[in-house]
Parts: C-alpha cells; structure tokens; sequence
C-alpha cells in the first residue's frame, strides 16, 4: 500500500505538472491547450538530442525546456490568437490546438524518428527504501520538483505585481484592460509558464519514458484528467489532481490488473464530471462544503 | 445595411416546391447511380468511397447536435463503437441476421445517447465536451482491454450477405453503406426541414427566448442527441462490414476528425458535413507523401481552416454566389385597424374553482382557428370545440389577477444587498401595467422572478391564478405567460417569420416526434403551411409583414423588437409581459407598437410594460408600478403616480 | 483653476454602439482642464455607452475623442488606461480575489517603475480613504458595497489620468455611503482632476459638477451649467418622465 502511494505520487507530480500547465493557460485565457502533451515531448526530444550530441546534462535539460517554452508561443499565435479574437464556432480552439499538437508530433517523429531514443538517467541507482517500499532518486526529485513549482507559482502570483495582473485578467479582463494590463501579453505570458512546466515535467520523466515523439499523447491525457479531478479554479490544485491520478493509476494497477491502470482514472473522472463537474478542489463544491459543515458543527459543538 | 434572403428557406410558392421536389428526385437518381458505379469499382476505391460514406453518416450526425443545437460532443466516436462493436459481437457470437442487428443497434445507440446526453447535459458547454470526450476515452479503453472487443487486436466484422450471383448490383457491402448513407441523409435533411430545425437554432443561439415561449429545451437537447446517437449507430454498422473492428478507429482524434470535417464542409449546412468527411477520409489519397508529412499537414489543416474559413466550403461558395438585397420597403405605417385574430389559448389545470381547463389544440383546431383570419372577425366563429372552450378560458383568465406576487425577496449572492425587498407586485387581467424605476431598481429582476428564469428566496408567485413555484419559464409558458427580452434574443441566421414560428412550438402537436421523418407524415406539411400562415398574419398584424424571408441580423432593431413581439403573441399568451419593447424605436414605431398593446389589451390579454421611454408609459398604461432601490415606491393610476413627489424624488433625487 | 491647454476631454460628433444599431448619435461634449461635468439621464438613454467609448471598450464607434490632444479612436484600451482616461466603471468591479492595495497598485500598472510616484499616490488615495489603509491587505470581496466604490475610487486616482470617468458611482449604495462618496469626488476636484460623471440622480450631478448634459435617446437634449439649470422645470422632468 504504501508502495502504491509513494509510486502515485512520484507519477502523479509529473501528471501534476503538466495539469498545473494546462490550468494556468486556462485560468488566464480560458483555453484548454491540447498541445500540451507534445510540449512536454519537444522538451524531452531536445533534451535528449542534445544530451546525445555530448552537450553536459543539466544543459541539455535547460535547452529541452528552453525549446518547450519557444513552442508554447507558436502554439499561441498559431492556434490561439487568430480564434481568440473571433470565430464563430464556440470551441474552435479545440480543433486548432489539436491541429497544432498533430503537425508538432509528426514533426519531430520527422527530426527524431519514431523509435524511442535513449535519455540519460538523472539519479541513476539512488533508491531509497521507506518501510516495506522503495522510492528512485528520481522520485524523490520529481516530487520535489512538483513542491517547488507549486509554492513558486503560489509565490508568483501572491507576490509579484505580475501575478496578481494575471489574477485580474482572469477575474475581468476588460477592467484588467481598463488598468493597463495587455491582455495579449499576459496569454502569451500564460502559454509559456504553461510551456515551462510541461517541459519541467518532461525532462523529469524522461530517463522513465525515454525519448519518444508521441510521448506527448498520453501525457497530454493523463494531464488533462487531472485538470478535470482537480478543478480549474486553483492552478496549484491541479497538482493534487496529478497525485491523486497517479496514485489511482498504481492503485488500479496494484488492486485489479496492470491495464485497470487505464481506464479506471477515466471512469472516476467521469463520476466527478457528473456530481462535481468543477473538480474536487474547486471554489464551493460539495466537497468544501461538506468539509466545512463539518467544521462548524464541530466548532458548535466544542 | 445589408440584407440577404435566406438560400433555400424563402417562402415557398408552388412552383418553388415542384423545382425542389424534382431536384430531389434527380440527386437521388445521381446519388443512385453514384452507388452503382462504386458497387463494381476496385477494392481500393471502393474502400476510399464507403469509409468516406461511413465517416459522412458521422459528420451528418454531429452536425445535427453541435451545428444546429451547439452541443459540441466529442462523444460520437464512442458511440460509433457501441454501434460497430455491438454489431460485430451480436453477429458473431449471437448469431443474429445483420438486417435484424440493424434497428437493435440503431435504437440502443440511441438510448445510450439519450442516456449519455441527459447526463451531460447536467453542465454547461465546455463541460458537455469534456464530459462526452471522457466518455470516449473510456470506450475506446475497455475497447482495447476487454476480451470481448478482442483486446488491441480487435475483432473481424461480419460479412454482409451477398446478392445472388450474376446479379448487375455489384458488391452488396457497398450497397449496404451507401443505402445507409442515403438512410441519414434523408433523416437528416428532414429535421432541417421540419419545424423543429428552427427551434434547435434558438436553443443554440437564444436559449432564453426558446424557453420563454413554452419549449422544453433539455427535453429537445436530449432527444436531438439520441436521434444523432442512433446514427452514429447506423454508422456503426454499416463500418462493420468493412473489415476489421479495433478500438483505434474510436479513439478520441476520431471524435475531433469528424468534428473538424463537419466545420471543414461548412458548419450547419446540408451538404457540408458530407463533402467535409470526403475531403478529409480521402485526404492520405490523395496526398501522396510520407505518411508523416501526411500528418504534419493533416494538422496543420485543421488549424488553416478554422482560422481562414470557418464557414467552411460551402460557406465559401455561398459567399461567392450570394447577392445582396437593399431595403426594400421601409417599415409599413399604420394601416387599417385589424381584429385581434383570435388566439388559441392552451392552458392546462384547473382554476382556483376546481373548473378543469385541458384545452389543448391539436393543428386541425389550429386549422379551424385560420378560417376565421379573413376581414375582421373579433370573435370567431370556428368549430365549437374550440369556441366554447376558449371562451371559459379566457373568462378563467379574467376571474384571476394576471400576475400576483407577494413579499418576494431576492439578492444575487448569498452576502450580497437586498435586490428585491418585500415587493408586491399584482396585475389585474385585462390591463397594461407599467413597470417603471431608475437603473437598478429591480425592475428587470423581478420580471426574471416572474418570468421564471430565476427563483425568489422568498415571497409567492401566481400567474393566471396558478401557484408557478419551482416551475422554469417553460412550464410557465403553458399557464399562458410570455415575454421579450430587453436586447433582441432572436435567432440572428433566421428569418423574421421563421424566429415567430418558434414561437407555435408548441401549439401544435409532435413537431419533435415527426421531425426525422419529416414531410413524409401525412399532416406535417399541412401543419406547416398553417404554421406558417399563421406566422404570416401575426407578422402583418405586428406591422412586420414587409420583412417576412429577410434575415433578423439584417433588419433594424424596431423590427427585431416587433418580431420578438410577434413571436410572443403568436404563442398564444394570456399575460404578456414586454421587456423594454420600444427601445430604439422611432417614435412613429413606437406609437405603432403602443396602438397593438392597446389591442392586445381590449383582447383580453394582460400586458406588463417595462419602458424607459416613461412617455408611453404613462399614456399607455392603465396602472403603474414604481420600484427604487429595490422597494415598491407607489402603484396606481398613471396620473396619481406622475404627480407623485416620492417618484420625483427618486428618479430627479429631490 | 484651469492651465492652459487642450481640455481635458473633446468629444465631436461620436456615433457608437454595439453593432446592430448606434446607441449615441452625434455626441459633442467637452470637459475642460479640472473642470467636473456629468452627464444625466434616464436609464438607457447612452450614457454609459459614451464612457465605454471613450475606453475603447466598443467596436463600433467614429468621431473624434480627444483627451488632453490624444485622440483615442484607434487606441486599444489597455493604451487608454495608461494615463489617458480611466474607469469607475458601474457596479465597481474590482478584481475581488486580490487585496485592497493590489487592487489600487494595479491602477497604477502603468507606472510601476516610478516607485516614488506609485507610493506618493498610494499615499493621497489612503489621505482621502483613511479607511482603506486600515483595511488594506483584505481582499477586496469582504467589503461592503460603498468601501469597494472608495477601493475603485482610488484605483481610478493611483492611474493619474487626464480624464477621470465614473459611471454612476452612486447606483446601489446606502445614503452614508453615496455621502462619502460625493465627499471624495470633491476632494478630488478641489485637486485639480477633470471629472465626467455620469448619474441618474440630478441632485448629485448638481453637487458635485459645474456643468451638466442631459442625454435621451442617444442624443445629447440639454447642456447647461449647474447653476442655471432648471430643476424642477418642464424640460428636465420630461427628459425623465417624459
């Protein structure tokens, strides 16, 4: 059992990264990027392109992640921007950040190849036993990783004048746009934070997945179902979507069989879309609500 | 100002509906032949051909939900599984005859759409996709899994009976798909031809103003999904004899790809979704390059034609072809005073004395009510049935006060101020009641309230004497209450006449039922031509009748309003209530718009004004009703209340 | 009072709305430096409309707006909010989620790498509102409906700008509250700022402006000096009453 916990969230902090992309660009722009995935597959395809052409591995990550931001921009201005303005068919944004997912995956099986190329280890052999469990370096570094986004992103947006411009854009962008702010900056802003953390994530799975051009399909899945459990109302929640979906993911595959790990996730999410469609860390779902009935009962009684 | 006269929806004479009678015949002759020629063509062609008629058949069907209602489901890839799955199962393990398959799995698709569409229709858009797109994950997950579907491999299709040999068809597999083809075709032409295709429009683009005049509109959402289930369904089987059936071909880019080849041929159009799902299942045909490259351009496709041309191809040529009308007439000035036609009232339950009131009008009642629209009768002599009965009902009406509400409290947030404070609000039947107050007296909010479209926290309301807590404004719409909207919630892609036919909805029976069969019902297209006239007379009574085929995006805003109006009162409305009805009007129009309220209310019908233009107000109104701040300031005679000094105060701050 | 220079705000010949018709017609309307002008009405009648043109909030419009020499047709609105014009809008809307002084520094956006003068306009807005800095860490929902029009008050202040709109500023508030917010808009007057209020209340118009137009119907019917205008007579009750 805790096997399963410890593996669900070292999983799930990867998951949870690339959903924390997918919910910041959302919260901004109200979009849902289904690039995403293949964002985290350009950071892990430099990285390791790079790392294969002798350059010294933290270099090549930073040049992975580098490149996974520079494509979030494209992907804006190609799919996004045209139909942002005006397009008459409501979700016309699905249709074109597919597209763009589509041409960007085949591009790079085009660069790369389709076989799965090498990636260099990160913490290559350090594990760590934990009682009956064993955790990998590499583990522990993702999880870390996943902590330190979400209290910078956390940070961000509370402390900085840039943040909390963000925020606004996200509450109203006319008035946002009345005070100054440049709400296409801001989205392209959006894209690329959402960009860095995908590419964060990929260079972090990497030495797991290897490198391979369609990682970005499951990926971009997995991400965006724990956008759904999550919610879109808090990016930093979006991580605790990615855990639980991880530790669902080990837990299925532990309980029932090594495919439940598929779809299992799938059919919770479904519940959750149908009585708390806003996810489970959403702004006043039952789940809150219940939680703080709770509370106050006990503060009544005490 | 531009305006265009609608492509194949302008008013049908007799000859215009010999010429289409005869293009149908001769596109299904071609469309016929066409079939003929597949049967006994190559393989490979063959195999383009009927995987493009399959993929057409779900474009056909997706357009019918995301193009006409706006429901943008990534669901049907999932129920194009169920459809094939279930007949490759059926017939392999059950052993059952195909053509025996075929209504099982048309209709159990359907179901599990309707079951599918009920559930998701619980939120709102963006989350109706996700929530369908989850819905195929999962299905082409257990698809992949299951030992049933044949795991990742996946199973091998049935085959389709044969004919005898040396028969001149050809292949039957292509007949199978093509007749199938023409099957949904013609489904789904007759939906957009029936009167329920102006209705999914308003659902889509004026949800609001659908359910203000009585339509059910999750009833309508859902079946128009099951209805697009079940030809998924269709689609399902007809693929099943194609060859192999493997949970790839029903993974959630299939959902996306028809969608994109729905938006691709022209969203919303007939034939677009047909030429869209050619185009783009031919696609690795004919561009003949490494599969890879096939794909990079494949998306880049999608995104050139979303952002360059998303009225897709047949928007495109329409834009070639069309050619734009100027204005013809303006606005007709008054002419001689007409009768109120009579209206069929349909109310439903009892009054206060226990009296039943059931007076539902079938069409052929309607139709007894039309005979009379010649000269002025003011009060019809039609069938007995329908006199005696509207007669009490219209004295029920009088008995009642129109509208009564009492003590209604309302605040928009749980903390936030009192938006409505103890207001008492009645209107007694028969009159023109004025709704006057500055901005942000409560005046739109209480309307909503009584309206339907929100509900009280506390207070009580009736209408026409009926409790209506807890009912949405559909329900309310059959207790005889209609309403406009302050801004013009009309379907902007419809004509005039049209967006008041949305309007008869209700009024006659089964147009949803007989929608997919469409004018092959003996009845709909006489239905239809009294909906239609009747559209017609309530329109020139409106004033209106010069704009009939035009586009509502075309026309101004006073003739938006009297449409609005003309929809309202064609419903057959007891209580009217008018949201800002003269805003924009010139003052000839609105004098115009005065004189029918007038009529309306020596009709019997009680009218409920909110206006700025306070001039009308009071030398129309019989009584007026000043809100401020949320509070009843005074209610009376429109002279009590000028010479008012509190309603000076609150409107000059003295 | 008045430096010389182009006055504040020159409206001419502005035709607007929201696309299927023009809302105002051949609006001219002026605002001279530090000088307080409202603009009354009944409701629907455009004025609201003529604020949000002049934010660049609407597609359709044409004519000339000028603030300060600037012409502002073309402009988008974040380029609007930089300096030139700025927005009370009606119901406030202050970003709820963020503090009271996040609120009003983002007024100041524009001006961020002036930190002197964002903290020396973070200051007078706080000499005006005492209240706010006592508050200012809260977040901007937990306030009652009159201090959340002080918080949009001093965002408007903290952008410094040429015109300073304000778009019923009195609507939905308790009689204490609409007191404290006239004593403001005094203060601010008494500092030199260019005002155009638009009001629905005549008697606020009155007290806090030196001149008024009256809009009905999109069109601009009366322009008249506060002093000279004639309450109680004919002309303004039928503007209203009709």
């Amino acid at each position: 059992m805790l096997q399963v916990l410890l593996s669900g969230i070292a999983t799930g902090a990867i998951y949870g990264l690339v959903a924390m992309g997918f919910s910041v660009t959302f919260y901004v722009t109200r979009v849902i990027n289904f690039a995403q995935g293949q964002l985290l597959t350009v950071a892990i395809m430099v990285a390791a392109a790079a790392a294969a052409a002798g350059w010294p591995l933290v270099i090549a990550m930073l040049v992975g992640i580098a490149c996974a931001m520079l494509a979030g921009v494209v992907v804006y201005f190609l799919a996004v921007h045209p139909v942002l303005i005006f397009s008459r068919i409501s979700y016309a944004w699905l249709v074109t950040t597919l597209g763009v997912a589509v041409a960007l995956e085949n591009g790079m099986a085009l660069i790369w190849g389709t076989e799965s190329r090498p990636f260099p280890p990160l913490l290559n052999g350090y594990n760590i036993r934990i009682g009956a469990a064993t955790v990998t370096g590499e583990d522990i570094l993702a999880v870390a990783v996943a902590i330190i986004s979400v209290l910078a992103f956390e940070l961000l947006r509370k402390r900085t004048l840039f943040g909390k411009l963000g925020v606004a854009v996200a509450l109203d962008p006319e008035m946002a746009a009345a005070v100054g702010g440049n709400t296409t900056v801001m989205a392209v802003v959006a894209f690329v934070i959402g960009a860095f953390l995908a590419g964060v994530g990929g260079v972090l799975a990497g030495p797991t997945t290897f490198g391979n051009p369609y990682l970005g399909d499951t990926f971009g899945i997995d991400g965006f179902i724990a956008l759904m459990i999550a919610g879109t109302d808090r990016p930093s929640a979006a991580m605790y979507g990615g855990m639980i979906l991880g530790i669902l993911e080990q837990g299925s595959i532990a309980l029932i069989n090594p495919e439940a790990g598929s779809w299992v996730p799938f059919l919770v999410v479904l519940v959750i879309l149908l009585f708390m469609p806003k996810g489970l860390f959403s702004v006043g779902n039952p789940l809150e609500r219940m939680t703080r009935r709770l509370v106050h009962l006990r503060q009544i009684e005490t | 100002m531009n305006t265009q006269v609608l492509a194949g929806q302008a008013h049908a004479t007799r000859a215009g509906r010999r010429w289409k009678a005869v293009a149908m015949a001769l596109a299904t002759v071609v469309f016929l032949v066409g079939s003929l020629a597949v049967a006994h063509g190559t393989l490979y062609f063959q195999s383009l051909v009927l995987v493009a008629a399959v993929f057409a058949i779900l474009a056909l069907s997706l357009d019918l939900v995301a193009g006409a209602t706006g429901l943008y489901s990534l669901g049907h890839a999932g129920l194009f599984a169920f459809g094939a799955f279930g007949t490759t199962i059926i017939s392999t393990d059950w052993h059952w005859n195909v053509f025996l398959i075929l209504p099982v799995v048309v209709v159990g698709v359907g179901i599990i759409g309707l079951v599918l569409g009920a559930l998701s229709l619980r939120v709102s858009g963006l989350y109706f996709a996700v929530t369908t797109f989850v819905f195929t994950l999962i299905v082409s997950v257990l698809a992949s899994e299951l030992s049933i579907t044949g795991g990742p491999q996946g199973l091998i299709g049935p085959a389709f009976p044969s004919f005898p040999s040396g028969s001149f068809l050809g292949s039957s597999t292509s007949w199978c798909v093509m007749i199938s083809l023409l099957g949904a075709i013609v489904v789904a032409w007759n939906i957009r031809s029936s009167s329920l295709y102006p209705v999914l429009l308003a659902i889509r683009d004026a949800e609001p103003f659908a359910a203000s005049v009585g339509v059910r509109t999750s009833a309508v959402k859902v079946g128009i999904f099951g209805v697009s289930a079940g030809l998924a369904g269709l689609a399902g089987w007809a693929f099943s004899f194609l060859g192999v059936v493997s949970f790839g071909q029903f993974n959630w880019t299939v959902s996306v790809n028809i969608l994109v080849m729905v938006i691709f041929g022209g969203i919303n159009t007939g034939i677009g979704p047909i030429i869209g799902a050619a185009v783009i299942s031919i696609f690795p045909a004919y561009v003949n390059i490494s599969p890879l490259w096939q794909e990079v351009l494949f998306g880049l496709l999608f995104v050139v034609v979303i952002v360059l041309f998303p009225s897709g191809v047949v928007g495109l040529a329409r834009l070639v072809g069309d050619r734009l009308y100027l204005l013809g007439d303006r606005l007709r000035t008054r002419g001689p005073v007409r009768a109120v036609p009579s209206v069929g009232l349909r109310i439903s339950g009892e009054d206060s004395a226990g009296a039943v009131g059931e007076a539902r009008l079938t069409a052929s009642e309607l139709a007894n009510g039309v005979g009379e629209y010649h000269g002025d009768a003011t009060r019809d002599s039609g069938g007995a049935l329908a006199g005696t009965e509207r007669e009490s009902a219209l004295e029920i009406a009088r008995r009642e006060p129109a509208v009564e509400c009492h003590g209604i409290e309302f605040r928009y947030t749980a903390n936030g101020a009192d938006v409505l404070s103890g207001v008492d609000f009645v209107v007694a039947p028969g009159t023109i009641h004025g709704l006057i107050g500055p901005n942000g007296s409560g005046k739109s909010t209480l309307v909503d309230l009584i309206a339907g479209r929100r509900a009280p926290l506390a207070g009580t309301i009736k209408v026409n004497g009926h409790s209506v807590e807890g009912h949405g404004p559909e329900r309310r719409a059959h207790y005889g209450l209609m309403r406009t909207f302050q801004s013009a919630t009309l379907v902007d892609d419809l004509s005039v006449q049209q967006n008041v036919m949305i309007g008869l909805y209700t009024k006659v029976r089964h147009i949803a039922l007989r929608a997919p069969a469409g004018p092959l019902l003996f009845g709909a297209r006489r239905d239809r031509r009294l909906m239609e006239q009747r559209a017609g007379d309530v329109l020139a009574w409106v004033g209106a009748e010069g704009w009939r085929d035009l586009r509502v995006s075309g026309v101004p805003h006073g003739v938006q309003q009297l449409t609005q109006l003309a929809a309202a009162y064609s419903a057959g409305p007891i209580t009217l209530i008018l949201d800002e009805p003269l805003a924009g009007l010139s003052p000839g129009e609105a004098e115009h718009v005065a004189e029918m309220l007038r009529e309306l209310r020596d009709a019997g019908v009680s009218v409920i004004l909110i206006e700025h233009q306070t001039r009308f107000v009071f030398s129309l109104c019989d009584t007026v009703t000043v809100l401020s701040a949320g509070e009843v300031v005074t209610s009376g005679s429109p002279s009590e209340v000028y010479a008012n000094t509190r309603v000076r105060e609150v409107y000059l701050g003295q | 009072m008045s430096d010389a220079g182009p006055p504040a705000l020159e409206i001419s010949s502005l035709y607007a709305g929201y696309g299927r018709y023009d809302v105002v017609r051949d609006v001219n309307l002026t605002v001279g430096r530090g000088e307080a002008v409202a603009l009354l009405g009944p409701n629907g009648a455009g004025k609201s409309t003529v604020l949000r043109a002049i934010m660049g909030m609407l597609r359709h419009r044409r004519g000339s707006i000028r603030v300060d020499g600037v012409d502002l047709i073309g402009l988008p609105t974040h380029q609007i909010g930089r300096g030139h014009a700025a927005l009370v809008p009606e119901g406030r809307r202050l970003f709820l989620d963020l503090s009271i002084e996040d609120n009003l520094i983002l007024g100041a956006l524009h001006l961020r790498r002036d930190k002197v003068r964002v903290d020396q306009l973070l200051a007078s807005v706080y000499e005006l509102f005492p209240q706010l800095e006592a508050y200012r860490l809260r977040p901007a929902s937990a306030l009652s409906g009159g201090q959340q029009q002080m918080v949009a008050i001093g965002r408007m202040m903290m952008s410094d700008p040429d015109i300073m709109l304000l778009d019923e500023p009195s609507l939905g508030l308790a009689p204490l509250a609409i007191d404290a917010v006239v004593e403001a808009l005094l203060a601010l007057r008494a500092r030199g700022s260019a005002l155009l209020v638009v009001e629905q209340r005549v008697d606020l118009a009155i007290r806090l402006c030196e001149r008024v137009y009256v809009v009905t119907g999109g069109e601009i019917v009366v322009e008249e000096t506060s002093s000279s205008l004639d309450v109680a007579g004919t002309d303004l009750i039928k503007a209203y009453l009709g």
